[in-house]
């Protein structure tokens, strides 16, 4: 499984009631990289699907109970199993008359007669495709909540040295109280390019950067320049900021408004708090672990009204 | 009759693609792009010397794309929001004029001095963000630029009539298309999603009374212009000194004396633009590198 597209075994259906599919899907795979269960009806087969949903649903157009695009239809009409990848597979026949793929949401599909390689290959994209897709924020459009999981226990498991940032904003609510939901989603799509494009201007390692939701950014990088990178994310940030608030309130450098007590509050410019993990010498065994300590620091961060950094520097 | 001139004229600007500028800042910015130890300070510096890469980048950064349109006036900041890959996009696709390269150099020149110019007067007013005055400065002309390339026909009947008439440049627009380079600038502007106080400097620079909402922007770019033409740097077309609006000063919160300082910081600072002449390098006798 070195050299495989997948961190893990996948699960593939195939319904079909040709044999010729079957035996040609089996033979595309080693079952330890992707296992298929074939169902030759389609009705039957939608238990099993809800039921213990597969990585990759194959439907052919020869199921004789079911049209294949309403299989599609029903996988995609429920949200919690859109995510599901689908393909059709269709005699050229099918595609005499044009298809509604905005109502028939299918991810792609295969032409008999099937060549090998190319149902192979189309196979990968498509699952490849779904993964990338799947919890990509729907506002920056950065990898979400499950791949930043996946990828920090993938290098917990492989025991790489790695520094961890949980990067917040501070008074952004009161901003978005201020101002509304668009101008704070503008907010935030700057704070994304501004990690990421200072993320990336470290050119030769490998980084990553995440949205976790709402103000909560996360971001990877070698242990070695942690605290340069959170120092060249909070200087651009602070730079460019006040420009997201209107001239007076960048005047007086904060919000006033006056709470449903008729209390008047004032608020300081947002600044941005990071948490830095670092994970030396395989002391974190599991991505809990890790966003623990990142919330403790994290209160740490926020003692300062200003933007700051905290670094773990607890030894392994 | 005036106003189908004037849609047509303003369709044409607006559907401008490829706005190209003069090599030799374009050299330098891709040598800087394709060395990996390059810093966004280096490459912002020199973009900050071009009116049409510095427009370019505050065009990209605030279209909607991005998702915060009209927000982002500093070069500086653009170059970190676009990232280093958008930025190589930017910079490959750029063409250099190739027949107008010679006439375009007065301009950029006087667009560099302008930009110069703006800045010392926003420091001489205490103004904060006096780099955000210097971009205004910077673009104040670039209606000028788009007009010559959408326009060409009647572009250079404007600089006929500059000529034949003795005219100012406005005036003559005025007297050919039967709109400014200011209206330009704001039709730019507008559709290119810039913040409001740039669109203002550049839309009213030549009446800053007019100014609405950022006056002393409008005002610092309307002084910086009469500078740069006191000095004679450079081209802004016609060889005429601007009439100085009288409200200028006073939005700023200047003094007559106050400008004598500031005109000597310029010719001071002469020097050091004087080097960023806009021929190809090789012609050039003086290399760039002593003003750095």
């Amino acid at each position: 499984m070195a050299n495989s597209l997948f961190s893990r075994q996948q699960h593939g259906i195939l319904l079909s009631p040709d044999p010729e599919l079957a035996a040609l899907f089996r033979s595309l795979w080693a079952s330890s990289e992707l296992e298929w269960l074939v169902i030759g009806q389609g009705r039957r087969a939608m238990e099993i699907i809800f039921n213990e949903p597969p990585d990759i649903l194959v439907v052919d157009n020869r199921l004789e109970d079911i049209k294949s695009a309403e299989v599609a239809g029903i996988v995609k009409s429920e949200n919690v199993y859109r995510q599901l990848p689908v393909i059709l597979c269709l005699d050229a026949g099918d595609l005499d008359q044009p298809w509604n793929w905005n109502e028939i949401e299918a991810d792609d599909f295969l032409v008999r007669p099937f060549l090998p390689t190319q149902a192979r290959e189309r196979v990968h994209l498509t699952l490849c495709r779904a993964t990338r897709s799947m919890d990509a924020n729907p506002l920056t459009k950065l990898p979400g909540n499950t791949s930043i999981i996946s990828r920090i226990q993938d290098l917990i498991d492989r025991k790489d040295d790695f520094a961890l940032a949980y990067c917040d904003l501070d008074y952004f609510k009161s901003f978005n109280d201020r101002y509304g939901f668009s101008r704070g989603d503008e907010v935030l799509m700057m704070t994304a390019r501004v990690i990421v494009n200072t993320i990336r201007s470290f050119t030769g390692i490998r980084t990553f950067v995440g949205h976790v939701g709402g103000d909560d950014f996360v971001f990877i990088v070698p242990a070695d320049i942690a605290e340069t990178a959170c120092q060249r994310v909070v200087e651009a940030f602070d730079g460019i900021v006040p420009h997201f608030y209107d001239e007076d309130d960048r005047e007086r450098e904060g919000i006033v408004s006056t709470d449903r007590q008729g209390e008047v509050r004032s608020f300081p410019l947002m600044a941005l708090s990071i948490a830095v993990v670092f994970n030396t010498g395989g002391r974190l065994k599991h991505y809990g672990e890790a966003s623990a300590i990142a919330m403790g620091l994290k209160k740490k961060a926020k003692e300062n009204s200003k933007s700051c950094y905290v670094l773990d520097r607890r030894a392994p | 009759m005036e106003e189908d001139l004037k849609t047509v004229a303003k369709g044409k600007i607006l559907s401008i693609r490829d706005l190209p500028t003069l090599p030799r800042v374009l050299d330098e910015v891709s040598r800087l792009v394709e060395n990996p130890n390059t810093t966004i300070e280096a490459i912002a510096k020199v973009i900050s010397r071009d009116q049409v890469l510095s427009a370019k980048v505050l065009k990209m950064v605030n279209s909607p794309v991005y998702g915060f349109p009209g927000r982002i006036s500093s070069i500086q900041h653009a170059l970190v929001l676009l990232g280093i890959n958008v930025i190589r996009g930017v910079i490959i696709s750029t063409s250099v004029f190739d027949i107008m390269a010679k006439a375009m150099e007065g301009l950029w020149e006087h667009s560099v001095g302008c930009a110069l110019a703006t800045g010392l007067i926003a420091r001489k007013a205490k103004l904060k963000e006096p780099e955000e005055f210097s971009v205004c400065g910077l673009l104040h002309d670039l209606g000028k630029v788009v007009a010559a390339v959408q326009l060409p026909e009647l572009h250079k009947a404007v600089g006929e009539t500059v000529r034949s008439q003795d005219l100012r440049w406005l005036e003559a627009e005025k007297a050919v298309l039967g709109f400014g380079h200011d209206r330009i600038n704001a039709w730019l502007a507008t559709h290119w999603h810039l913040p409001p106080t740039i669109k203002e400097a550049m839309a009213l620079h030549h009446y800053p009374e007019r100014a609405q909402f950022y006056p002393q922007h409008a005002a610092a770019v309307h002084l910086g212009d009469f500078i740069v033409r006191i000095f004679e740097h450079g081209s802004g077309g016609d060889d005429q000194a601007v009439p100085l609006s009288p409200l200028a000063l006073k939005i700023l919160n200047l003094k007559l004396t106050d400008l004598d300082s500031v005109l000597d910081g310029f010719a001071q600072d002469l020097a050091e633009i004087s080097c960023v002449d806009f021929t190809p390098e090789e012609l050039s006798p003086s290399s760039g590198k002593a003003c750095n």
